[in-house]
């Protein structure tokens, strides 16, 4: 590597363009990218973990604490959010200062990259894997003249686990060292993380301090736009209930929400044809945003496949219910498949041609098939539920 | 006729025919970019919008374009790309990505494609130096310092994206709907899969971070505009230099397209499939066939090239077997028959073949034993017989248990066609029960 590159992207010659009008306002502030100065509807969990690491950064100790959820539950923002109010008192002198790093499980190739991340954000240093591994143990269990806390986030816990978990029991380990002044504050997925994937010494030396971030409900979605949309007015008050009760019924993921608004917003701009009423954007808007992105599109690429495309999928039910299996040889749907060409007053198929008929719904995931090289013995099975298939094939 | 002009001097035909093979070849084989995308305007607009504003106003997008195979999904986006780089702001701006999953096989090699590509700081002259997770941690650096006002805005393409999700950890895939929806350098990621199930293959946090935007490339098309397609792709353009053999050429094909018989040709490879890909195989098979002495194309080569596209392979390969080997694919049809379906080892056939030899056949094939396993091991490497279980080496070759691999259809259609064959062969292979 060269020695002092400095990784950039190069600048544009012209500056990005400001939002125009309201809808494109509604659409940078909507953007999941736009965090909010306070996270709304988190503020218990703001303050738990603000206090356990406000008292471990006081009395200068050190800690560990779990920290799961399902993705967008805004785990990450609120930590972030934690960071920088105590960062801000740190620096008008409410607390010792501290030195906060994050490092995360899915930015780096492997496990072991976790001590380089660290050592080269503590000290800037870089090292091999072993040797940073080494410096850092020492840094953490020597006592030195160091008055600074620190504070480490592991976001995505669980790509840190290795057969010997030496990478999780180093991290947990570290802060019960007298001289560490380490706090660790871990983020995964699953409740459950440390009793499924951990052994007990690395449970142990985790603890019991955990928080875990419940899915947002519909009235907490609502209020987490509004609170983006802070008083411009783009959105009418029943669409934004329906999108929130929709995701708060599926997911409760807040990005989710924010995506979809967002849609809402284009499909208003560009449908200028039948704008809603006030200019805002509506109901109609909100339900083909929808649509598009939690619809499964398997029934209208049924509905869109050729003729011969469709009988062979006719061909496959008629066959399952022959043999009252959920699977069948192509050799057999195949007979099911000419004699339908032959009621439909087509000319029958060969086998070649009912092959590539079969690849080709194989390649859109219609139906799952073995490898081609089978050729007329590889067995077929349905993607899609047997209604699914008929209702597409009904509806015309 | 007066009116044309000196240039417009009639070529002879020899010249003529050449250029109309340049330009309609150019059109088939080499997927020429059309001037207005057809029938997709409402994802053409879609796409573009959403990328003119990663361009221009610096907002990060994800978008996933899902379609069968041959249903123009690249050719979607690179008229998307033309349209977009009109514009000198964009042009000057925007940084593009080209990866592909078939070549990026996993994220080493991506994550290298991309630093060069970018032509980030720790590439010097055409080579990548750094180890991967170095590499990783340049790129994401660098990414993280840019803003949205300020840094060029970048151009993701994920062609075959569904083989992305397959790598490790799905780490890329994670890092670049991260940076999408993060305040960082603006990007924009774009996937291009045949697969409608994708997003089922993505981990639930990478899941999470996508911005479930789906551009489905489904083509509700009717045969008439299928058969106008045929015609304006066989059609010689406004600027050929001839413009008389041009007119006729013209004339020529729409009276093609209005011949019955072709009609019926295209309806049934329009039921078949429907996408162009195909399409412009059966044309291109019937261009090959003019020449100077037959300077037009003729229902008769529509036909041909037909026959072609839908001859069966399986069953012009019976045609070059031995009466050996076809016999005793008739005595394993008969085996077939009798104990439906189940495997079938080399003395069973023998057996079946010996019967057929004692009962009608004077000794006239009387093969030994050596010269059936021999015929019998060739039908295994042409694979119309496979092994029944993959355990070949343990048990020994006569008794190692087989199926066969054709549809009686086809053992039937290619004892019709085979020339020359004995009487009492095709008798034995038409009796019920052997």
């Amino acid at each position: 590597t060269p020695r002092h590159a400095t990784p950039s992207i190069p600048s544009r010659s012209l500056p990005a363009r400001q939002p125009a009008n309201v809808l494109e306002e509604a659409r940078t502030r909507l953007h999941v990218s736009s965090v909010p100065e306070s996270l709304p509807c988190r503020e218990q969990e703001f303050q738990d973990i603000y206090s356990f690491v406000e008292s471990k950064v006081i009395d200068g100790t050190g800690g560990c604490m779990y920290i799961s959820g399902v993705p967008g539950t805004g785990k990450t923002a609120t930590v972030h959010e934690v960071m920088r109010c105590l960062q801000h008192a740190a620096d008008v002198d409410e607390i010792p200062a501290f030195h906060f790093i994050e490092i995360n499980g899915m930015k780096m190739t492997d496990p072991h990259q976790a001590y380089v991340q660290i050592l080269q954000k503590l000290t800037g240093q870089k090292a091999t894997a072993d040797h940073a591994a080494a410096l850092l143990e020492k840094r953490f269990s020597n006592p030195a003249p160091r008055t600074e806390t620190t504070v480490l986030l592991v976001d995505e816990l669980d790509l840190l686990w290795t057969r010997k978990q030496n990478v999780m029991y180093n991290l947990f380990d570290w802060p019960t060292r007298r001289h560490a002044r380490l706090v660790v504050l871990t983020i995964a997925n699953t409740m459950d993380l440390p009793e499924r994937i951990m052994i007990n010494r690395v449970a142990s030396r985790l603890g019991l301090t955990r928080m875990s971030f419940q899915p947002y409900s519909f009235k907490q979605l609502q209020q987490i736009i509004m609170s983006r949309l802070n008083k411009v007015k783009a959105f009418e008050e029943d669409a934004l209930q329906l999108v929130s009760r929709k995701v708060a019924a599926l997911s409760g993921d807040a990005r989710r929400c924010l995506d979809i608004c967002r849609r809402a917003t284009e499909i208003c701009e560009h449908s200028a044809a039948e704008p809603s009423a006030s200019g805002l954007v509506g109901m109609n808007h909100v339900m083909e945003a929808l649509n598009e992105m939690f619809s499964s599109s398997y029934i209208a690429a049924i509905k869109c496949a050729s003729l011969q495309e469709q009988l062979f999928l006719r061909a496959v039910i008629a066959e399952f219910r022959r043999l009252g299996l959920e699977e069948a040889t192509f050799q057999q749907v195949l007979v099911q498949h000419q004699a339908l060409c032959r009621v439909e007053g087509l000319q029958p198929v060969a086998v070649s041609e009912g092959l590539a008929v079969c690849q080709r719904l194989g390649a859109c995931r219609l139906l799952l098939l073995e490898p081609s090289r089978l050729g007329v013995l590889q067995r077929v099975r349905l993607n899609v539920s047997q209604d699914d298939v008929l209702y597409a094939l009904k509806a015309d | 006729m007066s009116k044309r002009k000196v240039k417009d001097a009639p070529l002879p035909l020899g010249d003529c025919l050449t250029e109309a093979q340049q330009v309609l070849r150019e059109r088939f084989c080499r997927q020429q970019l059309p001037d207005r995308p057809e029938g997709v305007e409402a994802q053409h607009k879609h796409l573009l919008e959403l990328l003119k504003r990663t361009a221009v106003h610096g907002e990060s997008n994800s978008v996933l374009i899902v379609g069968p195979r041959g249903a123009g999904k690249t050719m979607l986006l690179q008229c998307v790309l033309r349209d977009l780089l009109e514009e000198t702001e964009v042009q000057k701006n925007l940084l593009q990505v080209h990866l592909n999953g078939l070549l990026q096989t996993d994220d080493r090699v991506a994550l290298k494609e991309i630093t060069r590509q970018l032509h980030l700081e720790n590439v010097v002259g055409d080579k990548v130096f750094g180890s991967f997770a170095e590499n990783l941690a340049f790129l994401l650096e660098a990414l993280k310092k840019g803003d949205r006002s300020s840094s060029r805005p970048v151009l993701f393409i994920l062609e075959e994206f569904d083989l992305f999700a397959h790598h490790k950890n799905q780490t890329l895939l994670y890092n670049l709907f991260d940076v999408s929806q993060s305040a960082q350098a603006p990007i924009a990621v774009v996937g291009i899969t045949c697969r409608l199930d994708v997003l089922e293959l993505l981990e639930k946090r990478v899941k999470s971070r996508f911005s479930h935007r789906q551009i489905h490339l489904l083509s509700s098309l009717t045969f008439t505009q299928y058969l106008q397609r045929a015609r304006t792709q066989l059609s010689l353009p406004d600027n050929f230099p001839d413009s008389k053999f041009a007119q006729e050429w013209n004339e020529d094909v729409t009276t093609l397209c209005e011949d019955k018989s072709v009609e019926e040709v295209l309806q049934r490879h329009f039921h078949s499939s429907k996408d162009f890909r195909s399409l412009h195989m059966l044309l291109m098979l019937c261009l090959s066939r003019v020449s100077v002495a037959k300077p037009t194309i003729k229902p008769a080569d529509l036909l041909d090239a037909s026959r072609l596209c839908l001859a069966d392979a399986k069953a012009n390969m019976l045609h070059g077997l031995s009466i050996l080997e076809l016999c005793l694919i008739i005595a394993m049809k008969h085996l077939n028959d009798v104990y439906e379906g189940e495997p079938f080892n080399l003395q069973m056939v023998h057996n079946e073949f010996k019967k057929f030899l004692q009962r009608k056949s004077n000794s006239m094939y009387n093969f030994d034993q050596p010269v059936i396993m021999k015929a019998f091991e060739h039908l295994q490497q042409l694979e119309l017989i496979r092994p029944a279980d993959s355990s070949a080496a343990k048990t020994q070759r006569e008794y190692q248990l087989m199926r066969l691999m054709l549809d009686h259809s086809q053992i039937m259609e290619a004892l019709q066609k085979y020339p020359q064959c004995p009487t009492d062969v095709k008798q034995w292979a038409m009796s019920a029960f052997g």
